[in-house]
């Protein structure tokens, strides 16, 4: 009896020092069998969220949890590095050298360590610089069908990123150094590039792309292969690499082979019904920082707005992030779940043509002052974006993202604050100054979509007022229509932001000639500002030189932002916690491992 | 016949390929493809366009970049015969329209199926009881259901049907008001159905509202919501129902060599419950379960051709329906069986009815748990789609028995001495079913296209979401896939009605 009591005592002492040195290492705080689903709008399509076609939200959702990155976007939104993953340093500015190196211990959810070779073929695919040069894969496409043809030289290599010489990783047309350890790789960038943080995105597993393009079988021999062809830019391996990188990601269903689907971040893609759902199960070889807390959650492709609002009532889906309409907002305030309203990444505004416009008034600073003076910008927000989200508010900066850094300080000396009101009298004052009566403002929008009409009128009855004669220009191919000269006046459209990254905000668009700057402004202090700014290295002299940029842009009367696109995102609370959408891809998915369980018996 | 048949196929290709060119120009010039890049501050848009542009030939004009896709079908560009091109998204529209077809498959045959079986029952009877309270009802509900937009069903069915019965079965409790409701419905609906007259009219009414009072009572007892089930009583009762009601319709009860084989059947089903019950169902895959189906009606079948005597035929056939009918019960009492499970599962969280979708995610079980995860995806759908075809078909068979009802033959046949039940089922039922033949083959042409808004609101991502996302994107190759499929089977079927009515109806000849 003794003696079993002493057994007794020290299986508890030994269970109690397993359990203490299992809190050594860093440990998933998983709920066991733990499980959600959130809802979202459209069918996941490709793993590889880098290529032409494949880089849509529905992917990278997806590819968010379940390839590691350097860093993140999170809710405020601000760039997050995840040194868990790997790190990467500013060697030198001019030239601009950065060294990425992949952290001890991060492996594939094969097991195989993630190393320099996936991001060699990371680099090799964005930037293109290993492409057959001149080589235009439009002629070996065949016109019929948009897919190359059987005559497609064995020995090109076309990696289908869109990369761009002149932006980005484009830049990078040396082969990068792979450091003795196979961990980390330097890249020299031929000149300074500002945004040089957001450019080598979550790689692909390179073995499983070296043993599906060269029939390897061995993952050591895979990655070896991958050096060897972009060391040595061995062209007849890279063209099978590119053809795989291309097209051997994009499923519509689990695929067979699971290789294609492996992980490095914290989920793994264990299910994928064609037009259903995805599963995505915690990564059991992720040791990063970001471990999960549920154990499966399940992306369900639900396209009708109202149909996630009642499968969440439903408790089939416990997260859905529908588009805002005014019908969700209503259902929505009908449930006992919590309503998160939020901003997406676009911004309606209305530019002005300086030149090249419809009628030609708009040359005249005047009437462009005029014109912004009788927008009703507060009208179009409290009218058409209150009913789907009660605290919408104007956006008063053309430059900065509402509640991102800069933001609030650029707005309270932008000048914007002149249009925040309509000013009839104002209006009239300037036009009567410029010596025009009734001049006629032509404005150019998508004539399909229901928004933008109610917008134009309420534009059009409040610049009456002013004598303006605000006529129709809309079309449904209205995109096509942007910059084209003589066509219009004044253009009611959004931009996307996909990121804070400097480069793809002001310089295309405000430049004399930039590839976005469609109303033909043209200021050299201007050019200088955005010149300086693709150069600025450091962030807070970004942020000073862009609220130059908004100032400027207010003060030659470019145009009016009017609002940011509202987003809702509901959650049964008695179910899942700490949510918070971020205004940036990925949205609600910015913190998925954060999401956690809430218990039944909570309730 | 034939040269009618060539005929009509020659004109048929050719208005064919007429509606493609209009269908592919009206898609291509409904918006701008590349509206989303235009708006998009990406660094590479350019190049992004130019990638779009030459996966899609956005360069080239629409009535040209027909000639391209329609060489695509002829298998001129070496992708074989058929090629149907890629989307927006660059995945090939041949996969997409295989994955889309069965998912509309699944969602529409059984809908189709039930809607015509009930709307033609449901047609007949009140053309039988024409002018009765039921004939009211049934013409008032059928074109209120009739004038009812889909979605909104669809919402409404989704809040009480699913989220409200999900919510009734966490304390499945009837108050009592409510009991006696639904009894004096059930009592008013069966005395318009049965023709009475006088105080036996009120007889009708009483046992109707008690027997549905004392079942909803019982079922309240015995917490029947949370644990279904028919039980060898229930199956007892219902197989001998089966038995004398198949007899009655199908050749009538005098004839006592069908209702003995009847009986003999649904003596053998009764003796199977419990081994099927507690053996034999656990060892069942679809197949083999699909197996046992037929041979249960190959069995019935056999009985009652041998045991026939004179009348093998029609003994036989009696026989059979009431041998499937029963074996059916007792597979409904083994999904029952599983429900309790099924709905208190972890996937499942006690919330069985689902608003979205074609099944839980990650559930996996027997088939019978399959089955009633199936039946729980498949409820509302099914019945928003019955809700609004019921109606023409009720509608169609009434007026077409009407008809036939009114012609000499039948009172020739009435004068000579037949019953009501030879008279309607013999002689006016089967002549009612030729022009309602021809709208079936019609349906059938358009189920698969028909259920573009009922896909969308419950998820089901079939050929309506492959219709509606090309149109989205302005993406002429999915729409065309979806528009060949449904206007290839709507011109095959026009034809085919054509001469199904042909065949049944000896006063038209096709030529």
């Amino acid at each position: 009896m003794r003696i079993r009591r002493f057994a007794a005592a020290a299986a508890t002492v030994a269970a109690g020092a397993l359990v203490l040195s299992g809190c050594a290492a860093p440990q998933s705080e998983i709920v066991e069998g733990s499980s959600l689903s959130v809802a979202w709008n459209q069918p996941f399509y490709s793993y590889n969220g880098n290529t032409s076609f494949g880089n849509a939200t529905a992917n990278n959702n997806i590819t968010y949890a379940t390839l590691g990155g350097f860093n993140y976007y999170n809710d405020v939104p601000e760039l997050v590095k995840d040194t868990s993953f790997g790190t990467y340093e500013l060697v030198s500015e001019d030239p601009l050298v950065v060294k990425y190196t992949i952290a001890d211990g991060v492996k594939w959810s094969d097991g195989t360590a993630v190393d320099a070779a996936d991001l060699l073929l990371q680099w090799a695919a964005l930037s293109r610089a290993l492409d057959t040069p001149d080589f235009d894969a439009s002629e070996f496409t065949d016109p019929d069908t948009g897919e190359f043809t059987d005559d497609f030289p064995t020995d090109v290599v076309y990696f289908d990123s869109g990369a761009d010489p002149s932006v980005g990783l484009g830049l990078v047309s040396t082969t990068p150094e792979v450091s003795d350890d196979k961990k980390s790789i330097t890249m020299t960038y031929d000149e300074p590039f500002v945004d040089w943080e957001l450019q080598l995105t979550s790689p692909l597993p390179a073995h499983v792309v070296a043993k599906n393009a060269l029939g390897i079988e061995d993952n050591q021999e895979a990655k070896d292969a991958i050096y060897d062809a972009i060391e040595n830019d061995d062209a007849e391996a890279l063209a099978a690499i590119s053809s795989f990188w291309n097209s051997g990601f994009n499923f519509t269903e689990m695929p067979d082979n699971t290789d294609l689907v492996l992980a490095s971040g914290p989920y793994m893609i264990t299910d994928f019904v064609a037009d259903q759902y995805v599963t995505l199960t915690a990564n059991p070889e992720y040791t990063g920082d970001n471990l999960p807390k549920v154990e499966e959650i399940t992306v369900r492709f639900i396209t009708d707005p109202l149909a996630a609002v009642q499968a969440l009532q439903n408790g089939e889906v416990q997260l859905i992030s529908p588009q805002a309409t005014a019908d969700v907002a209503e259902a929505l305030a009908a449930l006992d779940v919590t309503v998160i309203g939020g901003y997406e990444g676009t911004y309606e505004h209305i530019d002005l043509q300086f030149d090249q416009s419809k009628s030609g008034h708009f040359n005249n600073p005047l009437i462009r002052e005029a014109f912004m003076k009788v927008i009703p910008r507060q009208e179009i927000v409290d009218k058409l974006i209150k009913p789907l989200q009660e605290d919408a508010e104007v956006r008063n900066s053309q430059v900065f993202l509402p509640g991102a850094e800069g933001y609030d300080e650029s707005v309270a000396e932008n000048g914007s604050e002149a249009y925040a009101e309509v000013d009839i009298e104002g209006a009239k004052a300037l036009l009567a100054e410029a010596g025009v009566t009734n001049p006629e403002v032509c404005m150019l929008f998508s004539s399909t979509n229901p928004r933008r009409a109610n917008e134009f009128l309420l534009i059009q009855q409040s610049a009456a007022q002013a004598g303006f004669n605000v006529t129709d220009c809309s079309s449904p191919d209205w995109g096509g229509l942007l910059g084209t000269p003589g066509a219009y006046d004044a253009s009611l459209f959004g931009w996307q932001s996909t990121s804070l990254g400097v480069t793809n905000g002001p310089p295309p668009t405000y430049t004399t000639g930039g590839i976005n700057n469609l109303n033909f402004y043209s200021n050299p202090e201007m050019d200088e500002l955005t010149a300086a700014l693709g150069k600025e290295f450091d962030p807070d002299a970004q942020i000073e030189i862009m609220k130059q940029i908004d100032k400027i842009l207010w003060d030659d009367f470019y145009g009016v932002t009017i609002f940011q696109f509202p987003a809702v995102t509901a959650y049964d609370q008695n179910a899942i916690t700490n949510i918070s959408p971020s205004t940036l891809a990925p949205t609600i998915f910015w913190n998925i491992w954060d999401w956690e369980p809430v218990s039944a018996d909570a309730e | 016949m034939a040269t009618f048949v060539v005929r009509r196929l020659i004109a048929s290709i050719f208005i064919f390929i007429a509606a493609t060119y209009l269908m592919y120009i009206l898609v291509a010039l409904s918006g701008d493809p590349l509206e989303d890049l235009r708006t998009s501050s990406a660094p590479n848009k350019q190049q992004l366009i130019e990638a779009r542009t030459a996966l899609l030939n956005l360069d080239v004009p629409p009535p040209l970049r027909y000639f391209i896709w329609l060489g695509g079908i002829f298998g001129l560009t070496g992708k074989g015969f058929g090629y149907l091109g890629v989307t927006v998204q660059n995945q090939p529209v041949n996969v997409l329209l295989g994955q889309a077809m069965g998912s509309t498959l699944q969602l529409v045959t059984l809908a189709t199926v039930v809607a015509i079986i009930l709307g033609i029952v449901v047609g007949i009877t009140t053309a039988l009881r024409q002018y009765s309270g039921y004939d009211y009802g049934v013409t008032f509900l059928s074109f209120l259901f009739f004038s009812l937009p889909i979605f909104w069903v669809a919402v409404l069915l989704k809040q009480y049907l699913a989220i409200g019965f999900n919510d009734f079965l966490r304390d499945p409790a009837i108050p009592w008001w409510l009991i006696v409701i639904l009894a004096l419905i059930s009592g008013v609906i069966w005395m318009s159905i049965i023709p009475r007259k006088g105080i036996q009219r009120l007889y009708t009414f009483l046992i109707a509202a008690v027997a549905t009072a004392a079942l909803l009572v019982y079922m309240e007892l015995t917490d029947w919501f949370s644990n279904p089930h028919i039980g060898i009583v229930g199956i007892v009762l219902s197989a001998a129902g089966v038995a004398f009601g198949v007899t009655a319709i199908s050749t009538g009860l005098r004839q006592r060599r069908a209702l003995r084989a009847s009986i003999i059947v649904a003596a053998i089903g009764i003796a199977m419950y419990y081994p099927f019950m507690l053996f034999i169902s656990y060892y069942l895959t679809f197949w083999t379960w699909v197996g046992l189906g037929v041979l249960a009606v190959a069995v019935s079948f056999a009985i009652g051709w041998f045991t026939g005597g004179a009348d093998k035929a029609p003994v036989a056939r009696t026989a059979a329906i009431t041998g499937f009918l029963v074996a059916a019960l007792i597979s409904l009492d083994r999904f029952m069986s599983v429900w309790n499970a099924y709905a208190n599962s972890s996937r499942i969280k006690g919330r069985p009815i689902a608003t979205i979708g074609s099944s839980t995610p990650g559930l996996e079980g027997s088939l019978w748990v399959m089955g009633v995860d199936f039946f729980t995806h498949l409820l509302l759908p099914t019945i928003a789609l019955i809700l609004i075809s019921f109606a023409s078909y009720t509608r169609y068979s009434r007026a077409s028995l009407l008809e036939v009802m009114n012609q000499d033959y039948i009172r020739t046949a009435r004068a000579k001495g037949l019953t009501e039940r030879t008279v309607v089922v013999r002689h006016a039922f089967r002549n009612a079913l030729i022009p309602i033949a021809t709208i079936v083959a019609f349906d059938i042409g358009g189920i698969v296209g028909g259920a573009v808004i009922t896909e969308r609101v419950f998820g089901w991502t079939g050929m309506g979401a492959l219709f509606q996302n090309g149109l989205d994107h302005v993406d002429p190759n999915p729409v065309m896939a979806f528009f060949l499929v449904v206007g290839g089977l709507a011109i095959l079927f026009n034809l085919i009605a054509d001469l199904v009515y042909a065949g049944l109806d000896p006063r038209i000849r096709v030529s």
